[in-house]
């Protein structure tokens, strides 16, 4: 054991206290987070550079050979160097840093196995990396902390600690918040990962760094709320029931369509590009969970504990409102009710104006569809790519959001299946049954294959009629053959002469029960 | 602990056999760990009865991988000894009995959770939860040899953590081995996963025992 009381020396308040930090690293064994834990004796004594803060310096021998007792106010530069500040241990040994690495691979690991599904989005990115935080960071932040809160219990260094001249507040927050700081840190470098990741393919708007912000204040509160649980409950599995009911409290809460589901920490609710959080949500948010823990750490150390009082309250205020206001947590995002266009096609194409960097690739994947549709009448003026049904006069984008499924970093990751889509966004949108009439049927279908032929499409019709002709499906193998030669018809047509029949069928196109006498037939 | 073989009579009565046993589940917090079983799968037990999770399988996927998490923790932390030293010095070789400590929990733990789980057994079922008690326990096991018993929870729920995340992926979900926690129930590669750490995972804690902590853990 590290820490050694020497009996002694200039009485009881200047009992010296070696620690593992006074040891140097020479002195040190053992590798891991248990390890070197060697820390709270110094955090707890206070011992800054030795007697000032109530501790002597070790003696060592002198030039002359003999032993040379310190004194007060004989401290040189040199050995203050050599004394160096006990926090200094709490921040870079024991169980800390590796709380902080582990936390971080936690977090980059899901980040990077859901890029697709964020790069090219802030909104996207937001919501991830708050859901992140929420999930994997609060838990664990309650759990690390509750490790560390019962650290002198398990090294029996709590009398220890508690003899020594420093308040209990400041005892607790000097083993606290370098673990606190360590997750932050981790969070924070997720985050800055995530955005540096994010940038070259997101096209407007930007990042919330108010919800970062917050996050990472929460996420430190947590830490301190579960270190004040670790050192109050004296129970092994504290530490992993604390994480279990970080979960059960994210998950009951974080789901619930009610306004209670804002008191879940780190959870803002922001869902993909359609909102933004309001500034100051993410800091109450904070503030909800920052004034519990600072009403737990003060009613655990404060010497009048009523002060606990004080963060409590705030704590209820930032609760009340953050229900009380509910939805208003959240506003339109301006970018998401407007839209960008080429009007160099037929039909225009849009683009939601959350991606207007998007719209040249999503040009070029129509590019097949719209060349055949230049110069045909009683078409849709423009493909739209707004939160809404479509107007009279308009088509549906397929779309783009959420990404990860059309469109993964900045490109159509099918154009060929893209344009199919579009193509069916022209025919009968939204009718739930096809026309009762055959030969309506048999055309919108030549009509689609031919303005958008998809392979997956064409291997998938080829293996119907193979079906069909192996279990001697007359009727089926005959609307096939009907299909074909609508097909074949409509390609044999000259250009002008299918431009005007396009024309023609367009005209009804929309109509979900069109009379078979309207729909020009192939 | 004194294992030295003697002839004494008394020392392979029943009744010393029975003392014997209650030590070392004392020693080790058995009784705890089992409580905590037991709690783990009457929650499971009460939110899994509850409508929404019996009619939907996929709202029990947070209770397999809760719950599982639970019982590895309990298991973990009783790998702890407070007398290492004291227990190394005995003759009798200790890997038998951690190897039958594990054991023991895992089969105690899967059948408690399983039965807690109501409904289909292959739609995030019973089989899910053996199979997610199973591997944590293995993560959890190794982790005690890698970073000590009481601590033996972090590796786990960081582990279980990230990978339920990153399932909503579809190229995760679509891979059984890596996100083999979160797959509905009889994937081969999911199991495959699962038992290669549970084995690994005992094999590793039996045969080296967890990380002697120290007096400054």
């Amino acid at each position: 054991m590290s820490t050694r009381v020497q009996p002694g020396g200039d009485g009881p308040a200047h009992t010296p206290v070696r620690t593992g930090a006074d040891l140097g690293p020479g002195r040190r064994s053992g590798v891991g987070p248990d390890a070197d834990l060697d820390t709270s004796t110094s955090t707890s004594t206070g011992t800054g550079t030795g007697h000032e803060n109530g501790t002597a310096p070790a003696a060592g021998p002198g030039r002359d050979g003999r032993r040379r007792i310190p004194r007060p106010g004989d401290g040189s530069a040199r050995a203050r160097r050599s004394a160096p500040h006990p926090l200094r241990a709490e921040w870079l040994r024991g169980f800390a840093p590796w709380a902080g690495a582990g936390l971080l691979l936690a977090l980059a690991w899901p980040m990077a196995a859901r890029a697709d599904q964020w790069q090219g989005s802030w909104g996207a990115t937001t919501e991830l990396l708050s859901t992140a935080a929420a999930m994997i960071g609060v838990p664990f932040a309650l759990a690390a902390g509750g490790w560390q809160g019962g650290r002198e219990r398990r090294r029996r260094t709590a009398e220890l600690r508690s003899s020594t001249a420093r308040t209990p507040l400041v005892q607790l927050l000097a083993a606290a918040l370098p673990l606190a700081c360590w997750l932050t840190a981790a969070h924070l470098l997720v985050v800055a990962g995530a955005l540096a990741a994010c940038a070259p393919y997101a096209s407007a708007g930007g990042p919330a760094y108010t919800v970062f912000a917050g996050n990472a204040l929460t996420l430190a509160a947590c830490t301190v709320l579960g270190h004040t649980a670790g050192r109050a409950i004296p129970f092994r599995l504290t530490a992993p029931l604390l994480a279990i009911g970080g979960y059960v409290v994210v998950g009951a809460l974080g789901t619930r369509q009610s306004d209670v589901r804002h008191l879940a920490f780190c959870m803002a609710h922001v869902l993909g590009d359609n909102d933004l959080a309001v500034r100051w949500y993410p800091l109450v948010s904070a503030l909800w969970a920052a004034g519990l823990a600072a009403a737990a750490a003060l009613a655990l150390t404060a010497y009048r504990r009523a002060t606990a009082l004080l963060p409590l309250a705030a704590a209820l205020g930032a609760a009340v409102l953050l229900v009380s206001t509910g939805d208003g947590l959240l506003r339109d995002n301006p970018l998401a009710h407007r839209q960008v266009c080429d009007t160099s096609t037929t039909p225009d194409v849009c683009v939601n104006a959350t991606y207007p960097g998007m719209l040249p690739e999503v040009t070029r994947a129509l590019s097949g569809l719209t060349g055949r549709l230049e110069g045909v009448r009683n078409l849709p003026v423009r493909y739209e790519d707004l939160w809404r049904s479509p107007h009279p006069g308009e088509a549906q984008l397929p779309n783009l959001s959420p990404l990860g499924w059309s469109v993964v970093r900045g490109k159509v990751t099918d154009p060929r299946r893209y344009a199919w889509e579009a193509a069916h966004m022209l025919v009968r949108p939204d009718c739930e049954q096809a026309p009762t009439a055959d030969r309506i049927t048999v055309t919108d279908e030549a009509v689609l294959r031919w303005l958008a032929p998809e392979p997956g499409f064409a291997e998938l019709r080829e293996f119907s009629v193979t079906r069909a002709r192996q279990e001697g499906d007359t009727k089926r193998l005959a609307w096939y053959r009907a299909e074909d030669e609508a097909y074949a018809r409509l390609t044999s047509m000259s250009e002008g002469e299918r431009r005007s029949w396009l024309g023609r069928y367009f005209a009804t196109a929309a109509e979900c029960g069109p009379k078979p006498s309207e729909v020009p037939s192939l | 602990m004194n294992t030295r073989q003697s002839s004494l009579p008394a020392r392979s009565a029943p009744g010393h056999r029975f003392r014997s046993l209650a030590l070392y589940s004392r020693s080790r917090g058995i009784p705890t760990a089992l409580a905590a079983l037991v709690c783990a799968a009457l929650l499971t037990a009460w939110t899994a009865s509850r409508p929404d999770a019996y009619l939907d399988p996929y709202r029990r996927v947070p209770l397999v991988a809760l719950a599982p998490l639970l019982a590895a923790a309990a298991t973990g932390a009783s790998l702890h000894a407070y007398t290492r030293e004291l227990d190394d010095t005995a003759v009798r070789r200790w890997w038998p009995r951690r190897l039958a400590h594990l054991l023991v929990l895992s089969v105690l733990a899967s059948a408690l959770l399983a039965l807690a789980v109501p409904g289909h057994a292959q739609e995030f079922g019973a089989v899910a939860m053996v199979r997610n008690t199973l591997g944590a326990i293995g993560v959890t096991a190794g982790g005690a040899v890698l970073v000590g018993a009481r601590l033996s929870w972090m590796p786990t729920t960081l582990y279980f953590s990230a990978v339920y995340l990153s399932a909503a992926s579809p190229r995760v979900n679509n891979a059984t081995v890596v996100s083999w926690l979160v797959q509905p129930g009889p994937q081969h590669g999911a199991w495959a996963a699962g038992l290669a750490l549970f084995v690994t995972g005992t094999a590793l804690c039996a045969a080296r025992g967890a990380r002697p902590e120290g007096p400054r853990v």
